[in-house]
């Protein structure tokens, strides 16, 4: 326990971490904020340049820039209409009518007080839930792991995107990029094309660059010349009786938040809608109506987005499946550190698991220090225009893409699948799948394969080992489940 | 998110080449290791491509069976994925990215902040001047002495 406890202060009392998880939350809530800017960008083009780094300081910035950008985009969905981020979507439908009756500093400094208890809440649900899933996890086998990955790219697919059908075109395309370069079990090469550059295989930070980071500034440049409306903003600091008369809203949205953002493929963004939408239902006689400036509607969201924070971590350090975008490109930042997401990491490496316990705590305390001040500084910041904001994404992900191992390839790769992914993201595909497949797909290939040497290569044994394991069968269960549920005439009934 | 009824402009025919794609992955997929086995290199390519082929029918299926778009035709793709802003955009990433090798990061990058602020922005040269030198400072501050990152000199400084 009291191992535990230290490891928890680790970044509370070395000055260097504490410094860099203030800063990392600092610079998520400006990053959450732009609009152009996403937590998803910033934390894929920052693991380009902490990857030499030691572990915990990469970690502390990257942690204080999710947390801080979760909550960022609340500031200008209040202020401008405009949410920095899709989690703060549901923020601006009552936040923005605040801001236009003079109450913006009042919606800021509630909001941020509540995202705060959010985060908490959802950092202690981690604390809980992640050592008994884990606990449990460890009976999982190669099969196991197998159907666990396969699960985690068609939730992502099937919750974020259009339709099932281009998630999981999404999801096998990334596990097809996944698979180039040379087999690791055979040496044979798959896509290299005779390439040398290919043999090595594609880094999944070069995609995650090119799809989040490239293809989201050729999207934003539609939106180049929108220009936002400003707002006053007065007293910040909330009124204590307000925080104590939404305190059960708050506990509630909390509780959602974190359950939905513990499920693998819906994040901040889903759970601040469902928290948003719950309240209004729950919600008997609000002051104001919701949608003019019902404080309630910019409690729970706010809350829940939050608090999703920790929750999509729970499934991200226990099982090796991301909760989200955010976590799924930590986890990137767990491999290229030598370290592997899932059961074992909470027994073999303890003091990472209560390090990042610890540091998200910290990181929602300067949370509560950087949203109530600074806010004139702040208005100013976010009308920076995006004929800026678009070029200099642009030279951040090229850089990032170089700095991975000094190749100056890989910035042409980055640009040739931003250019992908903007065609994509005009159909309708969500590239979340795809980067979800690239850092799946190898540990999917190595764990069937392993699976079927198990079963002898008979796939009557294989699919017997499915179906007669408890956990393999739970597991292909939900798997047949999703398809199923996806099949046209269900999806008629279920209408 | 739901699927709007009708189709965006040039929907079916990216659907269509969303298919061949598919098709040409799961050849070269097989050629790695054919039929040979269960657990030889190419079964995990053959898998997600085949459902690459799958998954692309159902979209193109699913394509067909929406009203056409508004906009149709060759001006309505081209006005809808290729508006000029993104092609100029684009062409200029594409310089950028040629030009780094040999003239270096920092100088392509100033560059391409240069014109790209200019262009975009529209207030004059000299502002476009300022950001790009005071990002670059930035950058290199940032990256080269901060991170450590040993950025791309560029062949006509050596």
């Amino acid at each position: 326990m009291i191992e535990a406890l230290s490891f928890f202060a680790t970044s509370w009392f070395d000055p260097y971490l504490l410094i860099l998880t203030a800063l990392g939350t600092f610079a998520g809530v400006y990053i959450g904020a732009i609009p152009g800017l996403s937590v998803t960008m910033a934390a894929s083009i920052l693991i380009s340049f902490t990857f030499k780094w030691d572990v915990n300081e990469a970690l502390a910035l990257i942690a204080g820039v999710y947390v801080g950008g979760v909550y960022g985009g609340a500031r200008t969905a209040i202020l401008l209409n405009i949410p920095g981020a899709p989690s703060a979507i549901a923020t601006a439908i009552d936040g923005y009518p605040l801001a236009q009756k003079g109450l913006a500093g009042e919606a800021i400094g509630l909001s941020t007080v509540m995202s705060v208890m959010g985060g908490l809440i959802g950092v202690l649900a981690l604390e809980l839930a992640a050592p008994l899933i884990a606990e449990f996890a460890i009976k999982f086998t190669s099969r196991d792991y197998m159907l666990l990955g396969i699960i985690g790219i068609l939730l992502v697919g099937t919750l974020s995107g259009e339709s099932f059908a281009k998630g999981a075109f999404a999801g096998a395309l990334g596990i097809m990029i996944g698979m180039i370069g040379l087999d690791p079990m055979t040496a044979e090469s798959r896509f290299t094309f005779g390439s040398i550059n290919l043999m090595g295989g594609v880094p999944f930070v070069v995609a995650m660059i090119g799809f989040f980071g490239v293809a989201e500034a050729l999207v934003q440049l539609e939106h180049v010349s929108t220009t936002p409306i400003k707002q006053k903003v007065a007293r910040i600091i909330p009124a204590w009786r307000d925080v104590y008369r939404y305190l059960a809203l708050g506990l509630k949205s909390s509780g959602l938040g974190t359950v939905i953002g513990a499920l693998p493929g819906t994040g901040g963004d889903i759970a601040a809608l469902l928290a948003y939408d719950q309240a209004k239902r729950s919600t008997k006689d609000p002051e104001v109506p919701f949608g003019e400036g019902a404080k309630e509607g910019l409690i729970a969201p706010e809350t829940a987005n939050n608090a999703a924070v920790g929750g999509a971590f729970v499934p991200m350090l226990t099982l090796g499946i991301p909760g989200d975008a955010v976590t799924a490109i930590i986890i990137g930042a767990l491999y290229i550190h030598g370290l592997k997401p899932g059961p074992l990491l909470l027994t073999d490496t303890p003091h990472l698991f209560w390090f990042i316990v610890g540091n998200l705590t910290l990181a929602n305390l300067f949370l509560l220090v950087f949203g109530l001040t600074g806010i004139r500084i702040f208005t100013k910041v976010v009308e920076c225009p995006r004929a800026i904001l678009i070029p200099m994404i642009v030279v951040l992900s090229a850089v990032g893409a170089y700095a991975i191992q000094n190749n100056p390839v890989h910035i042409t790769w980055a640009l040739a699948f931003g250019v992908i992914g903007y065609f994509l993201k005009r159909y309708g595909f969500q590239v979340g799948p795809i980067i979800l497949g690239v850092i799946l797909g190898p540990m999917i290939d190595a764990n069937y394969r392993r699976a079927m040497i198990g079963a002898q290569e008979n796939v009557g044994k294989f699919l017997y080992d499915l179906a007669s394991h408890p956990i393999s069968l739970v597991l292909t269960c939900a798997l047949v489940f999703m398809l199923v549920t996806q099949l046209p005439f269900i999806k008629g009934i279920k209408r | 998110m739901k699927s709007p009824d009708t189709l965006r402009p040039g929907e079916r025919a990216f659907a269509l080449l969303l298919v061949c794609f598919a098709g040409y992955a799961f050849w070269e997929s097989y050629a790695i290791s054919g039929f040979k086995g269960l657990t030889t290199g190419g079964v995990m390519p053959m898998l997600a491509s085949g459902v690459m082929v799958a998954t692309g029918l159902v979209i193109l299926g699913g394509s067909l069976r929406k009203a056409a778009p508004l906009q149709s035709g060759l001006q309505g793709i081209v006005a809808y994925l290729f508006p000029l802003r993104v092609v100029l955009f684009t062409l200029l990433l594409t310089v950028y990215v040629a030009a780094i090798p040999s003239a270096g990061f920092l100088l392509s990058s100033g560059v391409l902040l240069f014109v790209a602020v200019w262009w975009l922005w529209r207030k004059g040269p000299l502002w476009a001047l300022l950001i790009s030198f005071v990002s670059i400072g930035v950058i290199h501050v940032l990256f080269r002495v901060v991170f450590q990152v040993v950025l791309p000199m560029g062949s006509w400084w050596r």
